[in-house]
C-alpha cells in the first residue's frame, strides 16, 4: 500500500516510500483544469433537486474521486460533464470554455468510461476499438496502432479477436477503459471503472490510470464506491449527499482532521448508516 | 464521413455476427418467395393455362347439343369432359362426381333439346303464316330445361361466369335454328329451294388489348409476375425487426452514453446507421430478383419480366428501403425492449402486408378490402412494381407511388425524433 501525505494539491508535493516528489502534471500549466459554478440539476416530475449549487474547480492533472451513497447525485453529475444532460442551472467549463456552448470541442479532449460495458457484445475487443477510434477521427495505421499498442499494455493477446461477450468482467472493464482513452483524452471521466471485478484486475486498472496521469497528465475525474480504492488513488476527493457537496479535500487531511481513521469512517459520518435503496 | 463510414463498418460487421438477422433478412424472404410462388402457380395455372374442369354431358346429340360442345371446347378456360350418356345415364352420378370435386361444375343438356327447339320455332313460324297475329312468343315456347351442378366450393362469380357463356351458346344457335326454319318456309311459300348458309363468324367481334402503357411489352399476371416483388416488399420491410432491435440494444446499454460523448453530431452515427441498412435493403431486393430471374425458372415456373425502365426500378427500390428505414427507426424510437419492437414491429408489418396484397393479390379481395389496402405502405410499393413489371410503365406512372412513400418516410422519422426529444427530456 502506497503511503501518500499531500501538502497541498495545488502545490503537488506528495510523498512516496519515504521520498518526497513533485506531481509533475500538477505543474504543468493549468490548460484543461475544470471550474464547476453553482450546478443545478432539477429533473422533470421530481421534488428534489438531483444536484443542488455544486461548486468545485478540479485541476489540471488532479485525479478526483466522486463519492456519494446511491441516489446521491453522481451518475447526474458525471452525465453533465460528458454532456450526456443539461443542467437546470450553473455552469461547467473546461479550460475556460463552456460545456454547454463548446461541447463538440469539449468531447474530443474529454474521455468517458461509462460504469456500463459501454461496448458491442457481438464484436471483438479489437473491432469495438477501431470502431471507437474512427468515431474519435482516428485512422488508418495510426490508429491500428494505437488499439494494439493499448491491448498490449492491458495485457490482452489473442482473445483480442474474441467477441466482448465471451470475455471474463476483468477483461470488459478493461476493454472498456481502453475505450475511453484510446484518443488520449486529456480529461478523463470514469463512472465505478472498477465495479465487479476482482482485486487483480482491479490493481492492473488502477496502476494503467496512474500511469496515464502521471505519464500523460491526463486529468482524471472518477466515481467508486470503494472508499479504500479512492482514498489510494485519487489525490482530492468530494463526497456529495442528496446533490449537495457536503466536503472536498485531500483524503488523509480530511481523514485526519476529523479525527477518523478511514475515508470510509468519514463518509458514514457524513452520510449516515441509512440504507439509500 | 469517416464517422459515417466507420458506423457503416460496424453495423455490418454486427450483422455479420448475427445469425438469426440474416435468416430473418436475406434466407426468409427466399424461402417465402419459392415457396408462395410455387404454391400460387398452380392456382394461377388452373385458370390460365389447364383450365376449369368442366364436365358436358349430352343427352340431346343434336346440333344445339353439338353446338354447345363446340363452345366448351374452343373455350381455353375449360378443361372439357365430354359424355354423350354412356358414362352418366343418371344426373345422380353427375351430381356425385361434382360433389367429389372431379370437376368444378357439370352441364346437362336434356333429350330432344334441338327437337323441341326446331318444334316450337316451326309453329310460331307456322302460326305467323297463317296470320294468326296473336300468337307470342311466349306462348310458342316451352321452356327446355338444362342443369348446371356446381361444386359448393367454386365462387359465385365463376357458376354467373359460366352460365353466361352458355346462355350466349344457346343465342347464338338458337337464331341459327330460327334462320334455318324461316328460310324453309319462305323457300316453301315461294317454291324455291335456295339455302343461304348462315356465317359461322360472328357479325360482331371483340379486339382484346391491354390498357398499359406499353401495351405491346405489358405481361401476363401470374404467380412469379405478383410474388416476387410482393416478397421483396415484405423482406425489405421486415429490417424493421433488426434495425429497431439494434437501435433498442444500443439505448439500453451504456453504448448509447458512449455514442453521445463521441465527437460530432449523433445524427452522423444515425445516418451510417440509415445508409448500411439501405444498403442491405436493395441488397435483398437484388437477391430476391435474382431469384426470379434465374432460379424460378429453372423450377418450371416462368420467368420474372422486370420492364425496361431500370431508372424507375431503381427510384422505386430506393423509396421502399427508406421508407422500411424510416418505419424501422420509429418502432426503434419508441419501444423500449428489444422484445417489445419485435413483436410490434413484425406483427405490423405482417398485417400491413396483409392488407396491401402482399399474401393475397389484390384483385381477388373484396372491393371493400382494396379499398382498406391503400392506406398500407406495402400497397403503394406493390402498386408501384405492378406498374413496372405487369404494366410496362415508367417514371410517370409510379412517381404517386414514390411520392406516398417519401412522404410516409419523413412522417416516421418526425415521429421519432418527436419520441426521442421527449425521451430525452423524461430522462
Amino acid at each position: 500500500m502506497r503511503s501518500k501525505i499531500f501538502v497541498s494539491t495545488q502545490l503537488g508535493f506528495y510523498y512516496v516510500r519515504g521520498e518526497t516528489q513533485v506531481n509533475p502534471c500538477i505543474f504543468m500549466l493549468d490548460t484543461h483544469s475544470i471550474v464547476i459554478s453553482n450546478l443545478s440539476k432539477h429533473y422533470r416530475g421530481t421534488s428534489q433537486d438531483a444536484l443542488r449549487a455544486i461548486n468545485l474547480k478540479i485541476s489540471s492533472g488532479e485525479v478526483f474521486g466522486l463519492l456519494g451513497p446511491n441516489g446521491a447525485g453522481k451518475t447526474t453529475f458525471f452525465s453533465i460533464l460528458c454532456g450526456l444532460i443539461y443542467p437546470s442551472d450553473g455552469e461547467v467549463s473546461l479550460a475556460g470554455m463552456s460545456i454547454a456552448s463548446n461541447l463538440k470541442s469539449i468531447k474530443q479532449i474529454i474521455g468517458v468510461v461509462p460504469q456500463e460495458i459501454a461496448l458491442y457484445p457481438t464484436l471483438s475487443g479489437e473491432d469495438n476499438l477501431l470502431f471507437i477510434g474512427r468515431m474519435y477521427g482516428l485512422k488508418g495505421t495510426k490508429l491500428k496502432e494505437r488499439v494494439q499498442s493499448c491491448l498490449d499494455d492491458f495485457g490482452f493477446d489473442q482473445n483480442r479477436r474474441q467477441a466482448v461477450k465471451n470475455y471474463s468482467g476483468g477483461m470488459k472493464r478493461k476493454i472498456n477503459l481502453i475505450a475511453g482513452i484510446l484518443h488520449q483524452p486529456k480529461v478523463l471521466l470514469l463512472d465505478e471503472p472498477t465495479v465487479g471485478i476482482d482485486v487483480h484486475a482491479r490493481k492492473e486498472i488502477l496502476a494503467q490510470l496512474r500511469q496515464l496521469n502521471q505519464q500523460e497528465g491526463t486529468t482524471i475525474i472518477y466515481t467508486s464506491h470503494h472508499m479504500e480504492e479512492a482514498e489510494q488513488f485519487c489525490d482530492r476527493v468530494a463526497i456529495i449527499d442528496e446533490g449537495q457537496l457536503i466536503t472536498t479535500g485531500v483524503p488523509e487531511t480530511m481523514v485526519s482532521v476529523a479525527n477518523c481513521r478511514s475515508l470510509e469512517e468519514l463518509f458514514l459520518q457524513h452520510t449516515g448508516k441509512k440504507i439509500r435503496d | 464521413m469517416n464517422r459515417v463510414i466507420a458506423t457503416c463498418i460496424k453495423e455490418l460487421k454486427l450483422l455479420a455476427h448475427d445469425r438469426t438477422g440474416i435468416t430473418v433478412l436475406f434466407l426468409m424472404p427466399m424461402m417465402l418467395v419459392v415457396i408462395m410462388t410455387l404454391i400460387q402457380n398452380e392456382a394461377y395455372k388452373s385458370l390460365n393455362e389447364s383450365g376449369i374442369p368442366v364436365l358436358l354431358v349430352n343427352y340431346d346429340l343434336d346440333s344445339l347439343g353439338y353446338a354447345i360442345e363446340r363452345g366448351f371446347a374452343e373455350n381455353p378456360m375449360c378443361d372439357l369432359t365430354l359424355d354423350h350418356g354412356e358414362q352418366f345415364a343418371s344426373i345422380d352420378k353427375v351430381r356425385e362426381k361434382v360433389l367429389h370435386g372431379e370437376y368444378l361444375i357439370a352441364l346437362i343438356i336434356p333429350s330432344g333439346a334441338t327437337e323441341r327447339l326446331r318444334t316450337e320455332l316451326g309453329q310460331m313460324m307456322d302460326s305467323y303464316l297463317d296470320g294468326d297475329s296473336a300468337i307470342s312468343v311466349e306462348q310458342a315456347f316451352s321452356q327446355v330445361e338444362f342443369q348446371i351442378i356446381t361444386d359448393p366450393l367454386a365462387r359465385e362469380s365463376f357458376v354467373m361466369a359460366m352460365s353466361s357463356g352458355l346462355k350466349e351458346v344457346i343465342a347464338s344457335i338458337k337464331t341459327k335454328v330460327f334462320f334455318q326454319i324461316v328460310t324453309s318456309k319462305i323457300n316453301g311459300v315461294l317454291g324455291t329451294s335456295n339455302e343461304v348458309k348462315f356465317p359461322d363468324d360472328d357479325f360482331f367481334v371483340f379486339e382484346e388489348s391491354s390498357a398499359a402503357a406499353g401495351a405491346a411489352e405489358s405481361y401476363e399476371p401470374n404467380a412469379v409476375q405478383h410474388n416476387v416483388p410482393a416478397w421483396a416488399i415484405f423482406s425489405i420491410f421486415f429490417i424493421v425487426l433488426p434495425l429497431a432491435g439494434s437501435m433498442i440494444s444500443e439505448r439500453t446499454t451504456g453504448v448509447y452514453v458512449r455514442m453521445h460523448t463521441f465527437p460530432g453530431s449523433y445524427i452522423m452515427i444515425l445516418s451510417g446507421k440509415i445508409i448500411t441498412y439501405i444498403c442491405i435493403a436493395l441488397l435483398q431486393f437484388l437477391i430476391v430478383l435474382a431469384l426470379g430471374k434465374f432460379l424460378l425458372p429453372l423450377m418450371g415456373l416462368p420467368i420474372l419480366h422486370i420492364g425496361t425502365h431500370w431508372g424507375a426500378l431503381a427510384v422505386l427500390t430506393l423509396a421502399v428501403s427508406v421508407t422500411a428505414v424510416g418505419y424501422g427507426f420509429l418502432i426503434g424510437t419508441v419501444f423500449d425492449t428489444p422484445q417489445q419492437s419485435a413483436i410490434f414491429g413484425g406483427i405490423s408489418v405482417l398485417i400491413m402486408s396483409a392488407l396491401g396484397g402482399i399474401w393475397v393479390p389484390l384483385n381477388i379481395m373484396p372491393e371493400h378490402m382494396q379499398q382498406i389496402a391503400n392506406i398500407s405502405p406495402l400497397n403503394w410499393a406493390l402498386k408501384g412494381y405492378y406498374e413496372l413489371f405487369i404494366k410496362s410503365g415508367g417514371w410517370a406512372e409510379i412517381q404517386w407511388q414514390v411520392l406516398k412513400l417519401t412522404l410516409f418516410f419523413v412522417l416516421s422519422v418526425s415521429l421519432s425524433y418527436y419520441f426521442h426529444k421527449i425521451k430525452r427530456s423524461l430522462a
